[in-house]
């Protein structure tokens, strides 16, 4: 079995689980939903500034990430499954698929959050290219970091309120480039120039974390 | 294990030197600066305080490499001890900045927290080393803890490197040597100069005093708790 097989069979393992109960995507979609609803209340009427639209976006994708992600490798433990997975596939093909699966997911945040986001606080998009790039690989980065750190999770033996607490301190640096690059997707103008720089970054920072994440899973995953 | 001679000989030369340097910084004449004034003084204690941090990070995150490099859990008493005395620093260097500023740059203003990149920056440092500790107490057995701990710990030193890219770009900065503004050497008189940098080696010297003992401590304390018999 090579590796991408390895990493494909982990990844299906997943879909296919996600697929019967659905616990992990309808907890993260009613989770955005009702964070949204709950900022647009909180807001009312009033008009919100295109900065504080794309902070409270990412600040509900971020939070979601950390609630509904931090399950991958529970869930595993729970199961009682993660003897026969470090039996079967290397760990950087279990890295690989969970990457991809929550990767996955994250897309699904993402959507919804977007479109009902935009709905509820009347957000004008204004390039369209700039918000879904900085979403895309936003999301690449938050998962390879939320992914090791739910691997980290799964070996405490207090896991409910962990994740956000271990998560947020290291994804500053991605929250700060992802808000400047969506804030100027939403402001247009002058500001989509400038996003260039951040789009840089997001990739820098997806590129380390997710190869240092990679590196350090071993130490993690075996005994 | 350790030549108890040779440390000790050390740690003594450290905290004489360290008292030198505590007496020329609050005797020693130095030049006159607007609204600044005596508050000057403070560039000895709190500009040292970072460099501290900043040598403490690299202790514990070079004995985290170590720890999954060898396996040794003493290297995690050690990466723990360099993170809690860094962090200690981090805490001086923050409230002694808040202060210093508070009176000096916004003075006039009701302005405590103002989001300055070195500010932003150390207070990220110290909440990472909250989850640090924060994760230590979630994990039960020493082998299992020393392993993991160290994985977040390297793990936070490689994203960290990203606030100096990124921080800047968003704040602006009144401190020296910052973008656009004027170098530490050019505006630091030579008889102030002469304090500071042994300042720092003072500094340093005393992080490695704390850190030491605190390691000794904690391996004494290991021996006695994991050995009834001793």
């Amino acid at each position: 079995m090579n590796w991408i097989q390895g990493s494909w069979a982990v990844l299906q393992k997943d879909l296919k689980l996600e697929m019967r109960n659905r616990y992990a995507l309808n907890m993260l979609l009613m989770f955005v939903l009702s964070s949204l609803l709950l900022i647009a209340f909180a807001i009312g009427q009033e008009s919100v500034s295109e900065r504080m639209q794309s902070a409270l976006l990412w600040i509900v994708i971020l939070f979601s990430a950390s609630i509904g992600l931090g399950r991958s490798f529970v869930a595993e433990e729970e199961r009682g499954t993660v003897l026969l997975l470090q039996l079967n596939v290397p760990g950087s093909q279990v890295f690989a698929g969970k990457l991809i699966f929550n990767f996955l997911l994250l897309l699904a945040v993402d959507i919804v959050a977007l479109v009902v986001f935009a709905l509820l606080l009347n957000m004008v998009i204004e390039n369209w290219g700039l918000l879904i790039a900085s979403l895309l690989l936003g999301s690449v980065g938050l998962a390879g970091a939320t992914t090791l750190l739910a691997a980290i999770i799964a070996r405490a033996s207090n896991k409910g309120p962990l994740l956000p607490a271990l998560l947020f301190p290291l994804l500053i640096p991605l929250l700060l480039s992802v808000v400047r690059a969506s804030r100027a997707a939403l402001s247009g103008g002058l500001g989509v120039s400038g996003a260039m720089g951040d789009l840089q970054t997001i990739i820098l920072f997806s590129g380390v974390v997710i190869t240092a994440a990679v590196l350090l899973f071993d130490y993690v995953w075996q005994d | 294990m350790i030549n108890l001679r040779r440390y000790t000989l050390v740690r003594n030369t450290i905290l004489v030197w360290m008292t030198v340097v505590l007496f020329a910084a609050f005797l020693l004449n130095i030049p006159k600066i607007n609204i600044l004034e005596h508050t000057a003084r403070n560039l000895y204690f709190h500009v040292p305080m970072w460099f501290t941090l900043m040598a403490a990070v690299f202790v514990s995150a070079y004995h985290s490499f170590q720890v999954l490099r060898s396996g040794d859990i003493v290297r995690d008493i050690r990466a723990l001890q360099a993170a809690r005395v860094g962090a200690f620093f981090g805490i001086l260097g923050l409230l002694t900045g808040i202060i210093w500023s508070k009176f000096t740059w916004y003075v006039g203003t009701d302005v405590w927290w103002n989001f300055d990149p070195r500010q932003s920056m150390v207070s990220l440092q110290l909440l990472i080393y909250g989850a640090y500790f924060v994760l230590r107490g979630a994990l039960d057995d020493p082998n299992k803890r020393a392993r993991i701990a160290a994985v977040y710990n390297l793990f936070a030193a490689t994203t960290t490197p990203f606030l100096l890219y990124v921080i800047p770009r968003q704040m602006e900065s009144l401190h020296p040597g910052a973008e656009g503004n004027p170098a530490f050497s050019e505006i630091t008189h030579p008889i102030m100069r002469l304090i500071f940098y042994p300042a720092i080696i003072g500094f340093i010297g005393l992080f490695w005093i704390m850190y030491t003992q605190r390691v000794r401590t904690a391996l004494l304390k290991n021996r006695v708790s994991h050995d009834p018999e001793l």
